[in-house]
């Protein structure tokens, strides 16, 4: 699906929204204001031919020759031009009009006797032509008034309407910028710290700075709900961690106990012996369980310190493989480590380091009949370890599946293996991504399982 | 025969315990709280101290400070927890070794034995460290005025291996298997916490030391 953008659409909604109502005023003042202006304009140079029409009349009755200096004075007061027309003859002219201003049909219709009015459009000039009748004189009076003026008028008009239509524009889109930010804001927030959740900084909360009342409420119920997100995470993290601990003092007593048993397993009965044998061996299974549920329950939990050390990884490995060797009572796979490779060092945590090794170990027991080598390398900037056994191998199906925590393989409830805990693997994964490693099960040059662990290597050597 | 003492508040955990170790041979005092537990260890004069951490009223840590102020007899600390801090401070406070419960019992017996067959190395030569004068024979450490330097056996077993080195890098690994016994399953915070203890006794500075160094990587070795 197109995701659209928030905040463009408000944007362009805001803009949009103010360029079309200050157009429309716009528009609205200009037409309005130039309609009332030009009738007003024309109203007045109307009522100024009557005047001129009737002194013209006049002149021409009483004495004509002074037609020139009247024509000359009504031009000078109106500033208009005037033409005079008797018996198709053009009775005077004024330098600025040109007889070719007024139409024929003006001139056919005064000289039937009906005033006529007109704008024309001359060589880009806008004129307001009038044509009045004279009949007592046989003559029509013409008067050409130029709209320049106006014109200016209304370019002034119309450039301060445009500013104010501009002016309202960026008006509008900056309270949509404003609406905006305010609006999206708290929005980016909440996406922001949701995603600090999700990438488990469970301590984020909102900040409460916004005084308005949905935002307040929206961050009031965000931080609620992960307080309780937070607070059901760790319920469930300390439901498991308490169990496991409750089961420990009596696992603790009941592996003594079968300890003290087991010292006076002579002095049993062949039943009660076989029943011992099967009692220590399921002891042993859920004491392994409970421990992978505690370390589990502890690193789920956050409750056990992580404590990153550089070492150097040969040295771990070998400790730590010797260890779990011992732990889980099973020979000591050989350690091999590649010619070229000198001392690498990692940053881990050595107690968790330490129960990687032993898991990979214990698990290469339970399910292919031991580890058969561990073999260290490094290729490029990252260190190798691979526990190689010659059990079976893990189908190529399973291979992502085996981390998960209670995962039982086909190969486990065909042959009945009934001995891991289902945790060892999950743990291993959890620990290797916290030292920020990554591990996967391959095919083994033995033609069993290849666990691969790869940690990032700790080049420079801080003394 | 060794003698045991068990510090342990669980009833039943403690009686499991002492059921075992006398099947094993050991003759067992056991006590339920750290005060009994220390007047129990100032009369009998065990040879190994179990300690629980969590103990009412008086602490498993405080249980270790009591016993390790008039003796240096292991002490094997049990924790419920193996946090880093908790182990850190039972170290500190004077213990050994500790194991954190469930423990395997096996695994327990097993350490129990190996801090009681461990001995300090009576054919090493003594030695010299700055003002203090090092004597494996006689197991003890002096200053230059013929007063005692005091270490536990295990500072003193790690002082006396990494001095039979003789200059050489011992690895975590090597001073488990020195120091806490061969067949051991043992972690490194032991060594690292005990070195640091060792520091502030043998060391004119602790936080800059001359003759206990720190190999980054490697491990550690004496500079005589």
């Amino acid at each position: 699906m197109h995701r659209r953008s928030l905040r463009l659409r408000l944007l362009v909604t805001f803009g949009l929204g103010a360029f079309i109502l200050s157009s429309v005023f716009a528009s609205l003042t200009y037409v309005g204001l130039k309609h009332i202006l030009v009738s007003d304009q024309q109203q007045t140079d109307l009522r100024q031919v009557y005047v001129n029409a009737a002194l013209v009349r006049t002149t021409l009755y009483t004495s004509p020759p002074e037609l020139p200096n009247v024509l000359n004075s009504i031009e000078k007061a109106t500033d208009s031009n005037v033409l005079i027309q008797t018996h198709n003859q053009w009775l005077s002219e004024s330098g600025g009009a040109a007889t070719t201003d007024v139409s024929n049909d003006m001139i056919q219709a005064a000289d039937g006797g009906k005033p006529t009015e007109q704008t024309l459009n001359v060589n880009g000039q806008e004129i307001f032509v009038v044509g009045v009748p004279i009949p007592s004189v046989e003559s029509q009076f013409f008067e050409v008034f130029q709209l320049a003026a106006l014109e200016h008028t209304l370019n002034l008009l119309l450039l301060v309407v445009g500013a104010g239509a501009i002016l309202t524009l960026v008006i509008g889109i900056s309270g949509g910028l404003w609406v905006t930010r305010r609006t999206v804001r708290p929005l980016e927030r909440v996406s922001a710290a949701a995603a600090l959740i999700a990438g488990g900084e469970l301590t984020t909360r909102l900040v409460t700075d916004n005084t308005d009342r949905e935002v307040q409420q929206l961050t009031e119920s965000f931080n609620a709900m992960v307080s309780q997100l937070v607070e059901r995470l760790e319920r469930d993290a300390r439901f498991a961690s308490d169990v496991s601990h409750e089961l420990r003092s009596p696992l603790t007593t009941l592996a003594t106990t079968a300890t003290v048993l087991s010292q006076h397993r002579d002095d049993l009965s062949p039943v009660a012996q076989q029943s011992l044998d099967l009692l220590v061996g399921d002891l042993a299974v859920f004491q392994s369980l409970v421990e992978d549920l505690l370390e589990i329950a502890r690193s789920d939990a956050g409750a056990a310190p992580l404590v990153i050390e550089t070492v150097s990884a040969v040295e771990l490995v070998r400790q730590s493989i010797r260890s779990a060797s011992q732990h889980h009572g099973v020979n000591a796979p050989l350690v091999a480590v590649a010619s070229d490779v000198h001392d690498p060092m990692v940053n881990v945590d050595r107690r968790r380091f330490e129960r990687v090794m032993s898991n990979l170990i214990d698990n290469a027991h339970h399910y292919a009949g031991g580890a058969v080598a561990i073999r260290i390398l490094v290729d490029d900037e990252t260190l190798i370890i691979n526990v190689d056994d010659a059990g079976e191998g893990v189908p190529v199906d399973e291979q992502d599946q085996v981390f998960q925590r209670f995962f039982r393989g086909r190969a486990a409830h065909d042959r009945g293996i009934a001995r891991g805990t289902g945790l060892g693997l999950a743990l291993v994964r959890d620990h290797v991504q916290t030292f920020g490693g990554t591990i996967t099960v391959q095919e083994s040059p033995e033609g069993g399982a290849r666990f691969q662990i790869c940690l990032p290597l700790q080049k420079s050597i801080v003394p | 025969m060794p003698r045991i003492l068990i510090v342990e508040d669980d009833d039943r955990i403690r009686i499991a315990l002492r059921l075992m170790f006398e099947g094993e041979g050991f003759v067992v005092d056991d006590a339920p709280t750290g005060e009994v537990g220390v007047a129990l260890f100032n009369r009998m004069t065990s040879d190994i101290a179990i300690v629980d951490i969590m103990l009412p009223a008086m602490t498993g840590f405080e249980t270790c400070q009591a016993i390790r102020a008039t003796s240096d007899v292991p002490i094997v600390i049990v924790s419920a927890r193996d946090d880093t801090a908790d182990v850190v401070l039972g170290l500190e406070s004077g213990a050994d070794d500790y194991v954190t419960k469930p423990f395997v019992p096996e695994e327990l017996l097993a350490r129990v034995r190996a801090h009681l067959r461990r001995r300090p190395e009576k054919s090493a030569k003594a030695f010299g460290l700055g003002n203090l004068h090092v004597i494996p024979d006689e197991g003890v450490v002096r200053h230059r005025d013929g007063t005692e330097l005091h270490l536990t056996s295990t500072e003193f077993r790690l002082l006396t291996d990494l001095a039979s080195a003789n200059g050489k890098i011992l690895s975590r690994e090597d001073l488990l298997e020195r120091v806490w016994g061969y067949d051991y399953f043992g972690d490194s915070r032991l060594v690292d916490v005990h070195i640091r203890r060792l520091r502030t006794k043998i060391e004119p500075d602790p936080s800059n030391p001359l003759y206990l160094v720190t190999v980054r990587g490697a491990g550690y070795k004496l500079v005589l």
